[in-house]
């Protein structure tokens, strides 16, 4: 069932030099498409014809039909250079109307793909011609904006070089484009939610987990917790909305069982652009036994940081070198957060070799923090001991039975909480049908990577991201927009200040405009927020050395914010990038006039 | 005023709330880029139709003398919002079709958790007819209580009134354990359909189902269905039993 | 007659459960000789000198070197256990087998916390015979990678109830 593939190790000088062939080249015989799960092809140069069409695609021996671009999924990865004019002739072949979005590139406003706000759609049988400047460089990704195709395929990545060179040295470089597929069809997944938004969660509190909790801390604790959460109509076991269940994770569009292989010479310096392409999942990367050392983030360079692990959420990208000593292999473990599935792939120094697959990680649990209690006085969060799976000692395994809400002798003070009175904001959302939680004492916690890493690893967080050079645009905002993210996880609804996109109107900004965007985190989910157009430089501490990045994952219960600077003219999309979040209303528009 | 025209009114407030619902956000301002402004297409559509039905009961019923029959089912189209509901149950025993009822429901959400349901109760079985307009709410009480109570007026100005509430409780992932309660009232009684005036009956039942997948799950349980007051003195009438307790085994489906 | 079909009953569906509590994990096909490889995009080439004049001259100075070194921002280590703090408290509890300890303690400024009540584990090099609930203690926490905060210290206070 899979292919084999030799590398032509497609050296850079090549692709710098001289002209670069106009078209297409692949490295299969376009007979072998649809028989085989091809692995990626690079396309390179200024001049591109894209095709997005019906793929058949294997997955574990099990066939479905896939949304593909050139016969692939994933569609082709994308070769550009900065400062070069590309242009993409994208012909529709599909029956139903498409579009292209290339994520985190800033292209004028018409060529952004988003259909209603950049342009119409690409029609079936269309062929819309995008053209503009890339005057960036990094890695980013590309993908459908159209419906759910994102979810059956029509993902890639693209990988702009520098024009002035790269600020650190690497021998090979590989994307590992991480995604996630399903045989339902998305429309299915939906629906499914609407009915039961715990359909994928098989994770749940059972009568099992309440026999041990009790054992464990007692029954008078156990019963005052359940019925904390029950007061709520929450669950703790909430991580992910579809997850494994229904999920086969993939690497490269290659499942755990394929193996795909990166090929390294021992002592050779590897850079890894990892990218979470996919629709609703989160995963957690490590490398047992390699450190990775992250060099850019969304495209940009920051101060290079050595971790074992990181979390990347949907649309991110971090880019890690890692230099592999010994002659053996390594395993690429992508787990996702909720601990139902992983994708996987080895880094080798010759084909057929693997490593020991690790188990998975035992699953978090949301805690008060994530419901946006604070935990503790608001404002002093940093370092708390806020992790169940983290206290070391403590048998978790993968029962999610933990509560961190009630620890024992973690007294939450809910007389003090009970006092506190809401906001005028929160008031006004509390009770109405788009929002089942207002985040009462939302916490600053960029320096925290998330629950369910165990002690002793080391986990990159937005604190640690600090920019290679300073910020272009030195002027302090000149006002604030603060917006809640808000859910109804019963109804399955998603929205902004507890309204879908249809509610409301677009969020006005004026040419030149520098502002803060403040966001609140009112549900107990991730959401990774997506500016289109325009670079939001997250503030994490580091001044005017912020990140500038493009999609910003913001913790339940948190609160953070990020400057933006209205440079860019068009009517821009901001939403959330978990695909069957957007779709049921996480979405705004964000109008530069 | 009858029950039809009760029902009539619900739907065209419906029809008419549905239509105020339309976007408000103009969608035709030039973006200013030069570039003609996109069309209807939408980025996102977030009010789309879903519809969904499920069979809470759909059991046989046996004690050591003969089998029945029930059903208990729902069913639902619409957006976030607005949506039509049919709810239908019954008993199948000896040939005869009894304690048929069937509601039609403009449902609206009101609340994180709760539904305002008004429409069209018609009591449809191989007793006589009744028709009653319908008001009630339904949704997710704390604790996770699955919550239905209903009031109803019939065209002679009689009242009524269905609780209806259930829990499930996580055995495991995949067993669970429900219990289940529906309470009828009413004001005046109903010889005709052996119905009592105040508490009138109750359908009580302790089910175990196994989710072989979400959609699909076989289930068996204990239920009881009792009598009181004036109902129970019209069973006794009758040769009927008022107090009844059955095992039943059945299928629980949905879309 | 209701034990006989309830049996029977039972009976049909056990098959039904067990088929389903199977869980057939999907088939991995691997074949050594034909997995999927990635295709490698290249090297760095040279690596230039900062890209932008306006950068501050100490950073971006790696010239074909490991990034490890000589950068402006020096590398980061995230979480470097290197926040230590004290605190005096009240013990509460005490788990040998986990290793951990439960303690009321004072506010806590080096790191910012109000008075709290809560579990801390302790390091393992930790002697625990001394602290027994009711005993007023002085601590020193540090911040593991991680982020979680563990006692490296305790010793009973002085004085004191």
């Amino acid at each position: 069932m899979n292919p084999f593939v030799s590398p032509l190790a497609l050296t850079r000088r090549r692709f710098l030099q001289g002209a670069a062939p106009a078209g297409v080249s692949t490295l299969l015989q376009w007979s072998l498409r649809g028989a085989l799960a091809a692995p990626a092809s690079v396309l390179s140069g200024t001049e591109f014809a894209l095709a997005i069409e019906e793929v058949p695609l294997t997955i574990n021996g099990r066939q479905a039909s896939a949304t593909g671009v050139n016969g692939q999924v994933p569609a082709p990865i994308l070769s550009w250079r900065e400062g070069d004019t590309v242009s993409l002739a994208v012909t529709n072949r599909l029956s139903e109307p498409s579009s292209i979005h290339w994520h985190g590139v800033r292209t004028p406003a018409p060529m952004d793909g988003v259909p209603g706000l950049s342009f119409r759609s690409i029609m079936p049988g269309e062929t819309f011609v995008y053209r503009f400047l890339v005057k960036q460089s990094g890695t980013y990704w590309y993908h459908s904006h159209s419906m759910f195709q994102e979810q059956t395929g029509l993902y890639g990545a693209i990988v702009i070089q520098p024009r002035s060179g790269y600020a650190q040295a690497f021998d090979r470089d590989y994307v590992v484009l991480l995604s996630d597929w399903s045989f339902e069809q998305p429309e299915t997944i939906v629906s499914n939610l609407k009915f039961q938004s715990d359909y994928y969660n098989y994770g749940q509190r059972t009568l099992g987990t309440f026999v041990e909790d009790a054992q464990r801390r007692g029954l008078a604790e156990t019963v005052a917790d359940r019925l904390e959460w029950g007061s709520m109509r929450m669950s703790p076991t909430d991580i992910l909305d579809v997850s494994g269940a229904t999920y086969t994770y993939l690497l490269n569009g290659q499942p755990p069982g394929a193996n795909w292989t990166a090929l390294f010479r021992p002592g050779e310096r590897v850079r890894l652009r990892f990218i979470n392409g996919s629709s609703m999942s989160i995963f957690d990367v490590r490398i047992d036994g390699l450190p990775m050392t992250v060099v850019q983030a969304d495209g940009n360079d920051i101060v290079p940081v050595t971790v074992d692990a990181f979390r990347i959420s949907a649309a991110e990208t971090y880019d890690v070198i890692v230099q592999p000593g010994p002659d053996r292999a390594y395993t690429i473990f992508a787990q996702s957060e909720d601990r139902t599935g992983y994708a996987r792939g080895t880094l080798a120094p010759r084909a057929g070799m693997d490593a020991p697959i690790p188990s998975m990680d035992p699953r978090p649990m949301r805690t008060m923090t994530d419901m946006g209690m604070g935990g503790m006085e608001h404002g002093s969060m940093s370092g708390m001991n806020m992790d169940p799976g983290s206290m070391p000692g403590t048998e978790h395994s993968s029962r999610p039975g933990m509560s961190h809400g009630s620890m024992p002798g973690m007294q939450m003070d809910h007389g003090r909480m009970a006092a506190m009175k809401a906001s005028p904001e929160a008031k006004q959302l509390q009770g109405s049908v788009g929002v089942d939680n207002v985040a009462m004492l939302p916490t600053e916690r960029l320096n925290r990577a998330g629950e369910g890493f165990p002690p002793g690893r080391r986990v990159l967080t937005y604190a640690d991201l600090r920019a290679l050079k300073p910020g272009n645009d030195p002027r302090p905002p000149s006002h604030e927009i603060t917006l809640h993210l808000t859910g109804n996880m019963e109804r399955f609804i998603w929205g902004f200040d507890g309204k879908k996109f249809s509610e409301s109107g677009p969020i006005e900004l004026k040419r030149g405009d520098r502002v803060r965007f403040v966001l609140i985190n009112d549900t107990m989910m991730e959401h990774p927020i997506h500016l289109h157009g325009l670079w939001s430089e997250l503030e994490n501490g580091h001044g005017e050395y912020r990140p500038y990045k493009h999609t910003i994952n913001v913790k339940p219960g948190e609160k953070l914010s990020y400057l933006v600077t209205a440079d860019a003219p068009g009517r821009w999309a901001y939403h959330c990038h978990l695909l069957y979040h957007m779709e049921t209303g996480m979405f705004r528009e964000v109008h530069v006039a | 005023m009858s029950a039809f025209q009760i029902l009539a009114f619900a739907v065209a407030a419906f029809a008419a709330d549905a239509a105020a619902q339309a976007p408000a956000m103009a969608n035709d301002t030039a973006s200013g880029t030069g570039l003609p402004p996109p069309s209807e297409m939408q980025p996102v559509m977030d009010r789309q139709i879903f519809t969904h039905a499920i069979s809470n009961q759909l059991e046989g019923r046996a004690n050591g003398s003969n089998t029945e029959f029930r059903w208990e089912g729902q069913g639902w189209a619409g957006t976030d919002y607005d949506e039509l509901w049919i709810k239908s149950e019954g008993t199948v025993s000896n040939g005869a079709v009894d304690d048929g009822q069937q509601q039609f429901l403009y449902s609206r959400a009101v609340t994180t958790y709760f539904d305002l349901q008004g429409g069209l109760r018609s009591d449809i079985d191989s007793r006589p007819t009744r028709n009653w307009a319908a008001l009630g709410i339904q949704g997710l009480a704390p604790y996770f209580f699955d919550l239905e109570v209903t009031g109803f007026v019939s065209g002679e100005g009689h009242l009524a009134a269905k609780l209806e509430a259930s829990y499930d409780l996580l055995l495991t992932q995949r067993l669970i354990l429900q219990p289940q309660v529906e309470l009828n009232v009413y004001s005046k009684a109903d010889p005709a359909r052996l119905v009592g005036s105040g508490f009138s009956d109750i359908d009580t039942g302790l089910r175990l189902r196994y989710e072989l997948s979400r959609k699909f799950i076989p289930y068996i349980g204990v239920v009881y269905e009792g009598k009181f007051g004036q109902t129970a003195n019209f069973a006794r009438a009758t040769g009927e039993r008022t107090g009844d307790v059955r095992f039943a085994f059945g299928v629980r489906l949905w879309f | 007659m209701i034990t006989r079909l309830f049996r029977s009953l039972v009976m049909g569906l056990l098959p039904i459960a067990l088929i389903a509590c199977m869980n057939s994990p999907p088939t991995a096909v691997q074949s050594s000789a034909a997995v999927p490889l990635g295709i490698d995009l290249g090297g760095s080439g040279q690596v230039t000198a900062s890209p932008s004049p306006r950068l501050p001259a100490d950073a971006m100075t790696v010239k074909g070197e490991a990034a490890s070194s000589e950068h402006g921002g020096g590398m980061q280590m995230a979480h470097a256990g290197h926040n230590d703090a004290h605190g005096t408290g009240t013990v509460n509890s005490v788990d040998p087998a986990k290793h951990k300890v439960n303690l009321s303690h004072q506010p806590i400024p080096e790191i910012g916390w109000p008075a709290m009540t809560m579990d801390f584990p302790v390091s393992l090099s930790v002697d625990l015979k001394a602290i027994t609930p009711g005993t007023r203690v002085n601590f020193t926490i540090e911040q593991q990678p991680g982020g979680m905060y563990e006692i490296k210290a305790i010793a009973p206070a002085g004085g004191g109830r």
